[in-house]
């Protein structure tokens, strides 16, 4: 399968596991993981999900406008560049957003998320 | 350690867009004949074709203004991560575009200077 295919298949598992169980983003990050969300720098899979869960709002669905991956290197990895629209249940204007995913590919042929880094795009 | 990333990826990010926008064919010596960019979906390898098509951009004068970086040190690659969301002007236009853009940073070995191996430039359409 070619990088442009696999990149777009784990954003749109990423995107589906956040809008219908975020609880389950856990299985997507290890402990080594690193998370930047709005400038807050949170480590590990745990303590990512705990943040990703918390966030103010019951419900949401994502929508994604942009997706650009690139091999990042002898390592395996590949690095993806998301931007797309956040439609929160009950608010009227979705909010726009950009998001650096940097997954690394497991032995067991699935990615999981090594960088993380999400950003609103204000007008 | 988490000081020493955010302040080189700052440090490179002023050194790219200062270069950028001042001699625009200098950011050859940012890239190397591995390196990579998608530029508005747009895909180049390599620094004399990257160069190639930062210089043929339509404008002959732009300013970069940054508005957020940030960086994190990617373990496995001993590279940096990092993500910048600004606003370009161009001479001559009213109104400023915004843009993102991901640049991936590996260290060099040999002079202890980093170089752009990847790199994702997307503008944010309002």
């Amino acid at each position: 399968m070619d990088p442009d295919t696999v990149a777009k298949a784990f954003v749109e598992h990423y995107y589906s596991t956040f809008d219908t169980n975020r609880a389950g983003l856990v299985g997507l990050y290890q402990d080594g993981s690193m998370l930047t969300f709005e400038g807050q720098k949170i480590q590990g899979a745990q303590n990512i999900a705990a943040k990703l869960t918390s966030l103010p709002f019951e419900q949401c669905k994502h929508s994604i406008t942009t997706v650009d991956c690139q091999p990042s290197g002898p390592a395996g990895g590949m690095v993806v560049f998301v931007s797309g629209n956040l439609q929160l249940a009950g608010e009227q204007h979705p909010l726009k957003f950009s998001q650096v995913m940097f997954h690394l590919m497991p032995t067991q042929g699935s990615f999981f998320v090594f960088n993380d880094i999400f950003r609103l795009n204000y007008a | 350690m988490e000081e020493q990333v955010e302040t080189l990826g700052k440090s490179f990010v002023d050194h790219y867009y200062h270069l950028f926008d001042a001699d625009r064919s200098s950011l050859s010596s940012l890239y190397q004949p591995t390196s990579m960019l998608t530029f508005e979906g747009q895909k180049f390898v390599g620094a004399a074709d990257i160069t190639a098509k930062l210089r043929g951009l339509p404008f002959d004068q732009c300013k970069h203004a940054v508005s957020t970086i940030d960086s994190q040190a990617a373990a496995a690659t001993g590279g940096i991560v990092v993500f910048v969301s600004g606003s370009l002007h161009l001479l001559g236009e009213e109104h400023p575009l915004r843009f993102s853009q991901v640049m991936f940073h590996l260290l060099p070995t040999i002079h202890g200077t980093f170089f752009v191996q990847n790199d994702i430039f997307r503008l944010n359409y309002g």
